[in-house]
């Protein structure tokens, strides 16, 4: 900071000084370098929402091969490849094995490590957070900037080995060795091998999560407004303070296992290499041995099950904003979501090797893992409950932010529900590794967190550039996304029970019995669902169309969306509304001071229809003090 | 716009903002460094060969605990100083803090860089030989100098190269560029065998891209790898085309029918394909005349005896010339592993050492084995004298010993073990204060000579896996470099942090001292940190 920082003692706030900083940081200071937690907060925002579309079309080319294994990818498709690089990756135009193993590996690492994490975490929380905590920014506004940078490097490490000899990283997002200390093996620098710059990309983007968890977590603790006790704090700023603990602890034991894979690349040593090991192509590997292969999958799902909580809890807290926004009512049960979601994250980290039943850890480890497991089920579903009693008996304003948190109860329901038989190690017998569990985690992630985001963005979009975004086309978005994503889940779980594997390239075809009467007992059960394999597939490309009204809304309404009447549209009482649209550097022109709890909706002793956090509380006359006393629950101190 | 607490607390949580941090920061490094030590406890635990206890050298990481230690006390003082605002006694507080920092740094270096020069080797039979490798030399004990001028260590493998057959695709250009160096410097010349042909334009005819007799470089290998690029992006966008239109031939005369009943009987046409297509050289031949001798390190090759194969999938006709690993220096033999396998198999431990390689093949290593047998003698005695017998049910005493010698002991003769060997029976000296030295450096080679550490030369076809003690050697070994060199940089990180408040510190400290003080508190929180995984790292990589 600089050095009159040292001059600024004993102040509550900050705000006096506001005024004296007209300098112009120059164009390159305020929107690439910037150290303003709303800009960054849209870097993050932009820059995840291109991964997501880039993961979304690597998932487009893996469901052809899944649908058509036997014909060559469209045109439509393809376009973008050069035709070398489909004369490397395609075989007569086919997608082979390798690059749906590739495009597989990057889908999933795209998806949640460059895009559902930097948008739900990054760009709302950078966004949201300080607002609505009544700070000016961030407690460490150039860590904030760093962190960002970080993460697109990581991004782009990772993105750029497409184009390598050696193709992106294949071996599945969990990167499980010893597949993935193989993979690339023939690179003779194995620097510039795709499996390494994975684990590099991944090194940088777990230091950037390391950097944002610190910044968000000092951020909640110790700048906070006057007035912002711990239980006036909107449900947001408690998820996000969860999911920085889950970031800040989780990822470091991954960062081991990223670290130690990769001295298995470079260093040639076998922290993960079992003795003996032998491959086809090179006989018996040259490896001292001696090493675990389940102890990166421990140390993998460490991180990965609570990474769960890191997608889903932003989505969650902008799903509880818009919920209270739109029934005019306080948000149901604030408290004991509060707690549930400090259970959940406790909780979250003592669950993951129900990622493992299946690695032999024995009936009294995994009995203990199956019990936490359903343990967890309980804060989750107080979680959701809590949300959809919040619209009992609300004057629902079906707002477009509010549509798409309305599909998120029930499709993170469905999502949720399926996942309850997946704790159980005997039911995994049968359904491990099948689509059942992609159906299970998509409907978690897809129309569940995707749709939670996608009301954020609709909920905070006139904050940020002063313009609503079109109801018309945000229509066009949601319904036949809405129908879409369903068409491509609910096959997945009749799929899945039927036994088809997550990891077939072709769809199941090899597998498949071409003849009704064939004692191949499997390939009968194959045949009888292998067609919704189209069905899943149109799906997912509609999808895909569905989504060109959201981009179109997104950038048009920047420009020519309607104005808003005036700083707090939606009429909400949180104190990001309290700032000039979009806010300035510094966010607030008063002095920021906060009197009640985030959710005071319809209070009947107040003549609006929401008392907002930052307005003072006027003299009572004596016609309002012989009223009855106040019943909402969300009554602070 | 100025963010608040950067220098004075905030109320009600008592904290400044970057003390909140840096005990955030610390909670993830603890995961992390957690991380690390659950890896040492699983490795460790589930190791299928002995594990390498007691290892490495005690006496320089002992060192290093205490200074490290002492560091984290000064890094207080100065920290006190400050708080007093006596400047001086900062700079020299912090001072001794980085010195000592650096200490540690080196006195690590040195432990480094003594196991990178260490060769380790195991055999078929799991035995393992120890030692330094040192030069190839010629008859006159003068060192064979290669191209560059640079000693050849005893490890290459040799092949005597006619013929090269690079993949086009995937040659590796620094490897080419060395063979085509080492060529002229053999005076020697590498071409082109036979001409390559290739059509390069649909319908036209073969043209030679590159007559036979040319001579090698990394951009004729870059002309015919264009070439190919072209034919196979070429050949795959009309196969696919290709392809496209049998699958709406195939549509229309199934209609009704699902991809999968049919999708056996649409195939690419190849025959009316075939006038269009372009050729696909995939490989370039080349003929070494005469033919040059190449090293390669093991890892590099798959060796055979008239044809071997690089990594890049270059192949080398020719023939492969005997390669031994040679130890100028032998300084442990270890058959502990030997045994464990040995024992599983119901094998006495005394017969599977016998039928060793090394006991069958070198008169060194029986010799050796003989002495220490009488040394496990002596220390049976030993052990005996000073503990005494087990007692049965009844009182009385029993020949079996209360203590026995470890596995450990038992079948590996280590260094210090060969030093003894050198002393006793070939009356080696050393002074005091080289085998001092020899406590940080290892062991002495040429102070002791060949008599104490004797040459050993090991067949290529006997070595089932060969390391220098790096994290290839073994998980020890790995997961020894990964905790103390992730160690280090935290050491290196933390203490530029403090050379920077020392260095840089005045300004702040003119301005507002209590400021450099917080900063000064943090970092030292770090340094205690790094103390702190040291105090754990140093017992379980160094004492157990």
């Amino acid at each position: 900071m600089s050095a009159n920082a040292a001059s600024h003692s004993g102040h509550d706030d900050s705000h006096d000084d506001h005024g004296e900083h007209h300098h112009d940081p120059g164009w390159l200071r305020k929107y690439v370098f910037s150290t303003d937690h709303k800009t960054i907060g849209l870097q993050y925002g932009i820059t995840a929402m291109l991964f997501l579309a880039f993961g979304f079309y690597l998932m487009m080319v893996m469901r052809w091969s899944i649908a058509y294994p036997h014909q060559p990818l469209p045109e439509w498709m393809s376009f973008l490849f050069t035709d070398t690089w489909k004369s490397r990756w395609l075989l007569d135009g086919k997608v082979t094995g390798d690059t749906y193993n590739m495009f597989g590996a990057m889908h999933g690492t795209i998806m949640v490590f460059l895009g559902i994490v930097p948008l739900g975490f990054g760009a709302f929380g950078n966004y949201v957070t300080p607002l609505q905590i009544g700070a000016v920014d961030m407690a460490f506004p150039k860590l904030n900037m760093v962190s960002y940078w970080v993460y697109l490097v990581g991004g782009v490490i990772m993105c750029a080995s497409f184009f390598m000899e050696s193709g992106a990283a294949k071996s599945g997002w969990t990167n499980y060795s010893p597949l993935a200390g193989f993979a690339d093996g023939q690179i003779v620098n194995q620097w510039l091998a795709g499996q390494t710059q994975w684990l590099i990309g991944l090194v940088c983007l777990i230091t950037s999560s390391l950097l944002g968890s610190v910044n968000f977590i000092t951020t909640i603790i110790n700048l906070r407004a006057r007035g912002m006790t711990w239980m006036r704090l909107p449900f947001f700023v408690w998820a996000m303070l969860v999911t920085g603990f889950l970031l800040l602890l989780a990822f470091p034991p991954l960062e081991a296992a990223g670290i130690m894979q990769l001295m298995d690349r470079v260093g040639h040593s076998s922290f993960f290499m079992p003795s003996g090991l032998f491959t086809q192509s090179d006989g018996l590997a040259d490896l001292s041995g001696g090493g675990s292969p389940l102890l990166f999958q421990h140390l993998f799902w460490f991180l990965g099950h609570p990474e769960v909580y890191v997608l889903l809890l932003p989505a969650i807290a902008c799903v509880a904003e818009v919920i209270p926004v739109n029934t005019r009512k306080p948000l149901w049960g604030y408290k004991s979501m509060v707690y549930s979601v400090l259970i959940l994250g406790f909780l979250s980290f003592i669950v993951w090797a129900h990622h493992m039943y299946m690695t032999g850890m024995g009936s009294a480890v995994s009995t203990f893992f199956q019990t936490t497991t359903v343990l967890i089920s309980i804060p989750s579903v107080i979680i959701i409950t809590a949300m959809l009693i919040s619209l009992w008996g609300g004057s629902i304003r079906f707002t477009p932010p509010m549509l798409w948190a309305c599909a998120f109860i029930p499709m993170f329901g469905i999502g949720g529900l399926t996942g309850l038989p997946l704790a159980f190690n005997l039911v995994g017998l049968h359904l491990h590794d099948t689509y059942y569990v992609i159906g299970h985690f998509h409907y978690v992630v897809a129309p569940g967190i995707l749709f939670g985001l996608f009301a954020g963005v609709l909920h905070w979009y006139p904050k940020i550039t002063g313009r609503y975004m079109s109801k018309t086309l945000n229509h066009f978005h949601f319904w036949p996304s809405l129908i879409c994503m369903n068409i491509i889940f609910f096959p997945m779980l009749i799929q899945g029970m039927s036994g088809f594997h997550r990891r077939w390239y072709n769809g199941g075809d090899a597998y498949l019995s071409k003849a009704a009467d064939s004692t191949n007992v499997f390939g009968n059960i194959v045949r009888e669902s292998i067609d919704l394999n189209i069905v899943m597939s149109m799906g997912a490309w509609a999808l895909a169309i569905a989504q060109i009204p959201f981009i179109i809304n997104l950038i048009l309404s920047w420009k020519i969306g309607k104005k808003v009447e005036n700083d707090n549209p939606w009429g909400a009482t949180t104190l990001e509304w309290s700032t000039p649209t979009p806010p300035g550097h510094g966010n607030f022109t008063y002095d920021v001071a906060v009197y009640r709890g985030p959710y005071e909706y319809s209070r009947p002793d107040c003549d609006k229809d929401h008392f907002p956090q930052w307005e003072a509380p006027k003299k009572k006359t004596e016609e309002q003090a012989n009223k009855p006393a106040v019943t909402s629950t969300e009554e602070q101190h | 716009m100025e963010i608040p607490y950067i220098v004075t607390p905030r109320k009600d949580t008592g904290l400044i903002n970057s003390k909140i941090a840096i005990w955030l920061f610390l909670a993830s490094e603890v995961m992390l460094f957690g991380g690390f030590f659950s890896a040492y406890v699983y490795l460790r635990l589930g190791a299928d060969y002995p594990w390498p206890e007691r290892s490495l050298p005690v006496l320089p990481g002992l060192i290093n605990t205490f200074v490290l230690i002492g560091s984290s006390v000064t890094v207080v003082f100065a920290w006190a100083a400050l708080k007093m605002r006596k400047w001086r006694h900062f700079q020299i507080y912090m001072g001794i803090t980085v010195a000592c920092a650096a200490l540690f740094m080196v006195l690590k270096g040195i432990e480094y860089s003594v196991k990178f020069k260490h060769q380790a080797v195991r055999l078929h039979d799991y035995s393992v030989v120890e030692g330094h490798l040192g030069y190839e030399m010629d008859e006159n004990h003068e060192y064979i100098e290669d191209r560059k001028g640079h000693h050849i260590e005893e490890n290459m493998i040799r092949v005597k190269a006619d013929k090269l057959t690079f993949s086009v695709k995937r040659y590796h250009t620094a490897w080419v560029e060395e063979m085509i160096a080492e060529a002229e410097h053999a005076k020697s010349e590498i071409s082109l065998t036979e001409s390559v042909k290739a059509v390069t334009e649909e319908g036209g005819k073969s043209e030679t891209i590159a007559k036979a007799g040319e001579k090698l470089s990394v951009d004729l290998l870059k002309k015919i790898f264009k070439v190919q690029q072209a034919a196979l992006a070429h050949n795959a966008a009309l196969r696919t085309d290709a392809l496209r239109d049998a699958w709406v031939i195939a549509k229309k005369e199934n209609p009704g029918k699902s991809d999968w009943e049919y999708s056996d009987t649409v195939n690419i046409d190849a025959e009316a394909l075939a006038p269009k297509m372009l050729t696909e050289v995939s490989t370039a031949a080349f003929t070494v005349d005469p033919p040059v001798e190449f090293l390669f390190k093991p890892r590099d090759i798959k060796e055979g005896a008239s044809s071997s194969r690089l990594r890049d999938d270059t192949v080398i006709a020719g023939e492969l010339e005997a390669s031994p690993m040679v130890f100028h220096n032998t300084d442990a033999i270890d058959f502990q592993w030997l045994v464990m396998k040995a024992e599983e198999k119901g094998i006495p431990a005394e017969t599977a050492i016998e039928n060793s390689w090394l006991m069958q093949n070198n008169a060194f290593v029986r010799e050796a084995w003989a002495w220490h047998q009488t040394e496990i003698e002596a220390l049976r005695k030993k052990l005996n004298d000073r503990h005494g017998f087990k007692k049965d049910s009844e009182g009385k005493l029993t020949d079996e010993p209360n203590r026995v010698p470890t596995e450990k002991e038992l079948y590996r003769i280590g260094w210090k073990d060969f030093a003894k060997f050198g002393e006793e029976t070939k009356g080696v000296e050393l002074s005091g204060a080289a085998k001092f030295k020899e406590e940080f450096f290892g062991p002495n080679y040429k102070a002791r000579g060949e008599k104490t550490f004797h040459q050993l030369s090991i067949p290529r076809e006997e070595i089932r896996h060969a390391a220098k003690f790096t994290p290839a050697w073994n998980t020890y070994y790995a997961i020894y470099f990964t905790i103390t060199g992730l160690h280090g940089l935290h050491v290196i990180g933390g203490a530029l942090v403090l050379l920077y408040y020392l260095v840089f510190g005045r300004k702040m400290y003119l301005e507002n001292p209590e400021w450099l003080a917080n900063r000064v508190e943090v970092g030292g929180l770090f340094w205690h940190f790094v103390d702190l995984i040291w105090i754990f790292a140093f017992p379980i990589l160094y004492l157990m």
